[in-house]
């Protein structure tokens, strides 16, 4: 808990700044360490991962335990009262800076300055060391006398050069404080002056007269000390501004990250209304927006799939309520026939029981009797053939979930292409598994071809020129087309391919499947399935549709079910191909 | 059942024993009763056939399939099995000889048929290729063809510019057909053809010739043209008669086509089962012959 006591104290530090740090340096370095992470007791730092952060509860804690703190959803709990503090799109790193403990930090750091009157701010800020009076130490100098070379304060310079002599010193502003020459270091008399510029001696270029004549630098390349030293100052202060705009260009892309990361998270807005009433709007930031976005695809298909949910199931309804209808209609018929057959029973023993003249008398009705009952056991027995008695009900479900009900599904398909491509040989293959060598085909031929639980109506168009404007009358409830290319037939793909595109642009096979076989893969030399798709430029022309090359070949079937295996795979849904 | 128990029974005894009985009775043979009392054509022949084939002597049955050359020597062995004197019975021997050629003609005509539509057109064949452009010098006498290859083919009804693809179903036996039709019948053959071009009617000359081509084989495979045969021809019929035929069918089935005055050319299939039916019926009559009504055949007709 005490732990717990000093991150309180930490919390508000900016109001009674004054108080606590009102000692010497050693005393504020102190009140540092008291500034502590209450979770891991490392020292608050200025940034990095020791950071304050502001949780919504008030607490400070540091980054970094912030960032082991474990997420319930979208949240942090504060680990010292359980609060919850709930995290934007950045995490922790979206928690506010705890400023004012920041400033404290920062207050404490410079310390001793912090007392000093207004002459220490400008010498802080520029970090030059404070100079202080050579006199008295508790004062600062703010001059110079070059004459006796010491530092002074206003008072004691005063104080010291009171008489007429010392008056006369030059005093100057600590800041025009002229520069002292530095002796050289091997004679101790003569001042540097000159600069040596060989190579070797970059390590210690200074030398004085004596070392330029006599002493190491003998006969060595100089220059003179002030205008290189001027020169090595220019270049500094290209440097700075170098430095400078180096700065600005940093701050101006963290302000854009800023920018950036405001635009993301969203926030408000100060909006100014109609009537000038001045209120704050909350701005959807792209985050928002982004998840807005899937939520309403979501609940689009939800939507959706509820309605289709309620269709299929009216459809199943009334499929439920049509056949019960009708059983209960037989059961009814099944019982008045019943009470028919027992009526006559009856009346047979009855009359069986009377004398013989009724008996004769009653022979006519007997046998008339006899023949309805016969008829009616014929139409029992036709009836019990053709109806089955059946309590399945089958169920499948086509790709866009529509429900059929029914031991096979009805797919409509109308195969297309050119003359001579093989479509009602493949046909005839399809429906007779045997291969015959068809006659052109004027008109159409219509077979129907069943595969696994599916039921294909497949329409065989002729291909001659003059058919092709008569292709559309087939289109209307299309399911899928079947276009045949004959592959051995090189010059005639260009024609196939302006057919093709010439069906795609049709309104009615907008939803359908296309389906193309690549005819004839046996004949010698014929075009492989890559270079049709290629040649017809496929994966341009059927962009957006579901579409599939099949390479087959007629005469032997091959591919042929491969192709309708495709098809049944699109028209169903995933998973019902294999409940028969 | 019973009654097809009782079918069955006198398929197998009680027909012959009838055949016995009346055979002592007349005192002739169920050949020479057929010949005697039937009319030539197409019934007579026909029974003739039956007869043979439900006979149960070896020499009967096979007689159906001789060759055509040992024919005279079959009927020969045929009067001396059933022991009829050739003197006595004169007109027996001729009719039994001309009913055996023309049963023996037509397996031949079938077989040969059959040969030709198996042959696949080949455009490397010179023998092909001038027939092919000779039908289109009879279809269009006053235009030349620009090339072998060439969108002309349409204009006289074939799919695409070659004809050669048109062919794969029927072979060579397309060709013939339309080449006869256009040579030997060539008024009526350019009059389907002008007509086949009118919008009204529009199909296509050339593949129709081939479906009908289509439509007369598996007419002749079925045996439903054996009346037409029997009756026309007075001897072994031969290809010629089959592509008469073709071209009374074709004739035929233009006016049938305008009659029916269908909507368009996706009708097809529906008209030409529609006229299928109605031929078969035509023929199911023995004494039905398809008679074209035009020149070229009018001296092939017997009787």
């Amino acid at each position: 808990m005490a732990a717990m006591g000093v991150n309180k104290a930490g919390l508000g530090p900016g109001l009674d700044a004054g108080p606590r740090h009102s000692g010497s340096r050693g005393m504020a370095g102190a009140a540092v360490k008291v500034l502590e992470c209450g979770v891991c007791e490392d020292v608050f730092s200025l940034q990095g991962d020791k950071v304050p952060r502001l949780l919504l509860c008030g607490h400070t804690v540091c980054h970094d335990c912030l960032t082991r703190l474990p997420l319930h959803g979208r949240a942090v709990r504060c680990p010292f009262d359980r609060q919850v503090t709930e995290l934007g799109d950045s995490g922790v790193w979206g928690l506010k800076k705890n400023f004012a403990l920041l400033e404290l930090l920062e207050r404490l750091q410079n310390g001793p300055a912090g007392q000093c009157g207004t002459t220490e701010e400008a010498i802080g800020q520029s970090g030059e060391s404070i100079i202080r009076c050579d006199e008295d130490e508790a004062h600062v100098a703010s001059v110079y006398c070059t004459v006796c070379a010491t530092h002074l304060c206003a008072e004691c310079s005063q104080l010291t050069h009171s008489t007429k002599t010392l008056a006369k010193h030059r005093r100057v502003p600590l800041a025009e404080k002229p520069h002292e020459k530095t002796m050289c270091c091997q004679h101790q008399v003569h001042a540097i002056e000159f600069v040596c510029l060989e190579e070797d001696c970059q390590t210690s270029p200074l030398m004085c007269c004596v070392c330029k004549e006599y002493g190491k630098h003998q006969g060595h390349k100089h220059s003179v000390l002030e205008p290189e030293a001027n020169q090595i100052r220019a270049s500094i202060l290209d440097m700075a501004h170098c430095i400078r705009t180096f700065t600005e260009e940093i701050s101006d892309y963290s302000r854009k990250l800023v920018g950036i990361v405001q635009q993301i998270e969203g926030g408000e807005q100060i909006v100014e209304d109609g009537v000038g009433m001045a209120h704050t709007e909350h701005a959807p930031g792209t985050a928002e927006n982004a998840r807005s976005c899937v939520r309403a695809y979501f609940s689009d298909l939800h939507e959706t799939l509820c309605r289709q949910e309620e269709m299929a199931l009216s459809v199943v309804d009334a499929h439920v309520r049509e056949k019960l209808i009708w059983l209960r209609q037989q059961q009814e018929d099944m019982t008045i026939l019943l009470s028919q057959v027992s009526t006559a029973c009856l009346h047979c023993e009855k009359t069986l029981q009377q004398d013989d003249c009724r008996v004769v008398l009653a022979k006519q009705e007997i046998t008339r009797l006899l023949e309805t009952l016969q008829k009616q056991q014929q139409q029992f027995t036709e009836l019990a053939d053709h109806i089955q008695l059946d309590a399945s009900i089958p169920v499948t479900f086509t790709k866009d979930n529509r429900v059929h009900i029914g031991p096979k599904m009805e797919i409509r398909v109308v195969t297309l292409g050119l003359d001579g491509a093989g479509k009602t040989t493949i046909l005839f293959k399809l429906k007779q598994d045997e291969f015959m060598q068809p006659i052109p085909t004027i008109g159409f031929n219509v077979e129907t071809v069943e595969y696994k639980n599916l039921k294909f109506t497949i329409w065989d168009v002729g291909g001659k020129h003059k058919l092709r404007p008569l292709w559309k009358h087939y289109y209307l409830n299309t399911q899928a087309v079947v276009f045949v290319v004959d592959s051995s037939h090189r010059d005639r793909v260009s024609e196939a391919h302006s057919e093709l595109a010439k069906l795609l642009t049709e309104k009615e096979l907008r939803d359908a499947l296309l389906l193309i076989f690549a005819n004839k893969q046996d004949v010698a030399g014929a075009l492989s399935v890559e270079e049709i798709t290629e040649m017809l430029s496929l994966h341009k022309l059927c962009c957006g549709r579901s579409w599939y090359i099949q390479g087959c070949d007629a005469q032997s079937g091959m591919g042929l079910y491969e192709g309708l295996d495709w098809l049944s795979r699109q028209l169903v849904a995933a998973g019902v191909l294999d409940v028969a | 059942m019973f009654v097809q128990v009782c079918l069955y029974f006198y398929c197998k005894c009680l027909w012959r024993c009838l055949k016995f009985v009346v055979r002592k009775l007349t005192g002739r043979c169920e050949l020479q009763r057929i010949c005697y009392n039937i009319k030539p054509g197409a019934s007579r022949t026909m029974k003739i056939e039956t007869s043979l084939r439900g006979s149960k002597n070896k020499l009967l049955q096979t007689s159906v399939s001789v060759h055509p050359d040992a024919i005279e020597k079959t009927i020969d062995d045929i009067m001396e099995l059933k022991k009829i004197n050739p003197d006595i019975n004169p007109q027996l021997g001729v009719s039994l000889q001309a009913c055996l050629l023309q049963i023996v003609g037509y397996r031949n005509l079938v077989a040969e048929v059959e040969k030709l539509r198996r042959e696949p057109y080949d455009s490397e064949n010179p023998q092909h290729e001038e027939m092919l452009l000779k039908l289109w010098k009879c279809l269009k006498p006053d235009c030349p063809l620009e090339a072998r290859i060439s969108k002309q083919w349409c204009e006289i009804g074939f799919q695409g510019d070659d004809p050669k693809t048109d062919f794969r179903g029927m072979g060579l036996l397309g060709l013939y057909n339309l080449l006869y039709f256009a040579e030997r019948d060539a008024a009526v053959a350019q009059q389907v053809l002008s007509d086949s071009l009118q919008p009204k009617y529009s199909y296509s000359f050339a593949i129709v010739g081939i479906n009908i081509t289509d439509l007369a084989y598996n007419l002749l495979v079925s045996g439903a043209l054996k009346t037409h045969f029997y009756n026309v021809a007075p001897e072994a019929p031969t290809l010629s008669h089959f592509q008469q035929t073709f071209c009374y069918l074709m004739h035929e089935f233009h006016k049938f086509w305008i009659e029916e005055d269908p909507l368009d050319i996706m009708e097809f299939n529906r008209v030409r089962e529609k006229f299928h039916k109605r031929i078969l019926k035509q023929l199911q009559n023995p004494d039905m012959a398809l008679c074209p009504h035009f020149a070229a055949s009018e001296s092939l007709i017997n009787m």
